[in-house]
């Protein structure tokens, strides 16, 4: 009896050690799968057109730095990555505050309509960004901002505002209101209460709500493809796409260009894994 | 102005484009949804187990996720490129010649693998999300199970599947609004009008393409634009009661298991 159990442990061990190694097998040949278009892109950015056909798949012969310099000043990227920056960084800030202060005051109870108007906020992550694209379109031209960067941080703004109400609200109303009301009676007024006691208790969703806007705004390119008809407010994506439109031989300059668009977000992303996975994935998980 | 009634919508509800957009459209969900509960659920449960380097393997899995959808597209365009490409040449030299295939430019091979490459983006998204629902399972249940003679198998089967059907859910209903609305990929990938031959093209793509031209540049105000509008109407009529839907049907099957 006792050395049937004897065997049945060793069996048991040797089991699974063996489940353990092929686990590291199979998850270090899908990270390899996963991985390596990411590096054949940082890769490819040093090519030259000759190495494009001579060595398809291997490393390029010479480095070619120039690739960069030339996509900074030739493919547009000096303007498109300051507009990508500018457009980025306005509307995470402007959404960001918006919905902070809208989230509070929907967060506040006994507000019959607060329910309502929470759904109305959340309601706005179902809409097609391709139905609301063109009425945008021409309510842009009719407001002259047709052709500057606020025509894309202006929608960008409003649609960066379901996704942080939908985070914020919840983070809001989980805050005792015995804070507020002990600062109350200590003479702060509404702002102060919100400024100094709700907001810091609030900042990791804030972290939250700007990595998950941060990283669409950064990305997003149907948006600016439609709206911005001139290369002068192009960001990044939609400057790429129209760059490679016009040269499409020159993959050297536009994985120079990808790389570029791809680097800061990279950077951040790796500095900060555990918000970034936590963030991207906080509107599905709280749904 | 000039009203037309409902002359947009009758077009549009009749013309064999929109369908066979639509078409794509489910079959480019269903393939996602396959793909997330294969390869996703499978890499999730693999890290729930927590291996050493969890942390590693998670950061490089999740990566893609924040690689913008322009950039994936021009990626893999270069990868999968005849010429000057990755695969083909890789296949060649391996001796697998046979095995090397013109990906975008064949009508049976462009969809599949349109949707490889989003799915390859989207990868990490399944995975996270099915790790977050497999660690809110009490331990002690599969522990139960595993004492009282259950294999690995059998636990999963009938023990932490069941109860991931909300993070199901939830996935499932967050790709369906996503894939109906997918447009980065197959723009960068196959252009405006869905090359070859439409074999590629999706409600995304018809809506843009009739909205503002497939040439790409702005050509005057085109005449289209109220038929792309009334293409995205029924698009979100059929998107929001789906989903919903969609919802409704999956939330009864968690309650039922």
């Amino acid at each position: 009896m006792s050395t049937a159990t004897d065997h049945q442990h060793r069996g048991g061990f040797i089991n699974r050690q063996a489940v353990g190694l092929t686990r590291h097998i199979v998850l270090i040949v899908i990270c390899l799968l996963v991985i390596c278009p990411i590096v054949y892109m940082f890769i490819a950015s040093f090519k030259t057109i000759q190495d494009f056909f001579e060595h398809p798949y291997g490393l390029p012969t010479v480095w070619e730095w120039q690739n960069y310099i030339r996509a900074w000043e030739e493919a547009n990227v000096a303007v498109t990555f300051t507009n990508s920056v500018i457009v980025t960084g306005l509307s995470v800030l402007f959404s960001t505050v918006l919905a902070t202060l809208a989230s509070y005051g929907l967060s506040q109870p006994g507000k019959p309509l607060n329910a309502t108007l929470f759904m109305v906020f959340v309601g706005g992550l179902l809409v097609p960004v391709q139905l609301i694209v063109l009425p945008l379109f021409i309510l842009m031209r009719q407001l002259n901002l047709f052709g500057t960067l606020f025509s894309i941080i202006m929608p960008y703004s409003a649609l960066g505002l379901p996704l942080a109400v939908l985070v914020l609200v919840p983070f809001f109303s989980a805050l005792p209101s015995e804070l507020g009301d002990a600062a109350r009676i200590d003479g702060a007024n509404e702002w102060q209460v919100f400024w100094h006691i709700m907001i810091p208790l609030v900042r990791p969703a804030l972290a939250t709500v700007v990595i998950l806007n941060g990283v669409w705004m950064w990305n997003d390119f149907f948006i600016p493809l439609v709206i911005a008809t001139k290369p002068a407010i192009h960001t990044l994506p939609v400057g790429i796409v129209s760059f490679f439109g016009v040269y499409s031989t020159e993959w050297g300059l536009v994985f120079a260009s990808v790389s570029i668009s791809s680097l800061p977000l990279i950077v951040a992303y790796v500095l900060l894994t555990r918000q970034f996975v936590a963030g991207l994935s906080a509107g599905a998980l709280k749904g | 102005m000039n009203f037309i009634g409902l002359a947009n919508f009758v077009e549009a509800l009749q013309s064999p484009e929109v369908y066979r957009a639509g078409w794509h459209n489910l079959i480019f969900f269903l393939a996602i949804v396959a793909f997330q509960n294969t390869i996703g659920l499978f890499l999730a449960v693999q890290l729930d187990a927590r291996p050493r380097w969890v942390e590693f393997y998670r950061t490089i899995l999740f990566m893609p996720v924040i690689i913008s959808l322009v950039a994936t597209g021009f990626i893999w365009s270069l990868m999968l490129s005849p010429n000057i490409g990755v695969i083909n040449p890789l296949l060649k030299d391996l001796g697998l010649g046979s095995l090397a295939k013109p990906w975008l430019s064949s009508t049976t091979l462009a969809l599949p693998t349109v949707i490889i490459v989003q799915a390859w983006q989207m990868l990490g998204w399944s995975i996270v999300i099915y790790l977050a629902g497999l660690q809110g399972i009490p331990r002690e249940l599969r522990e139960a199970a595993q004492i009282d003679g259950a294999t690995g198998w059998q636990v999963f089967r009938h023990i932490t599947f069941p109860l991931l059907a909300p993070s199901f859910t939830i996935l499932t209903v967050l790709t369906f609004i996503l894939i109906f609305r997918v447009f980065d990929v197959v723009y960068v990938l196959a252009g405006p009008t869905g090359a070859p031959a439409g074999a590629t093209d999706v409600l995304g793509t018809l809506i843009y393409r009739n909205a503002f031209g497939s040439t790409g540049a702005f050509s005057g105000v085109s005449l289209r634009m109220s038929y792309a509008i009334a293409v995205s109407v029924i698009v979100l009529v059929l998107l929001g009661t789906q989903s919903a839907a969609l919802l409704f049907w999956l939330r009864r099957r968690e309650v039922k298991t």
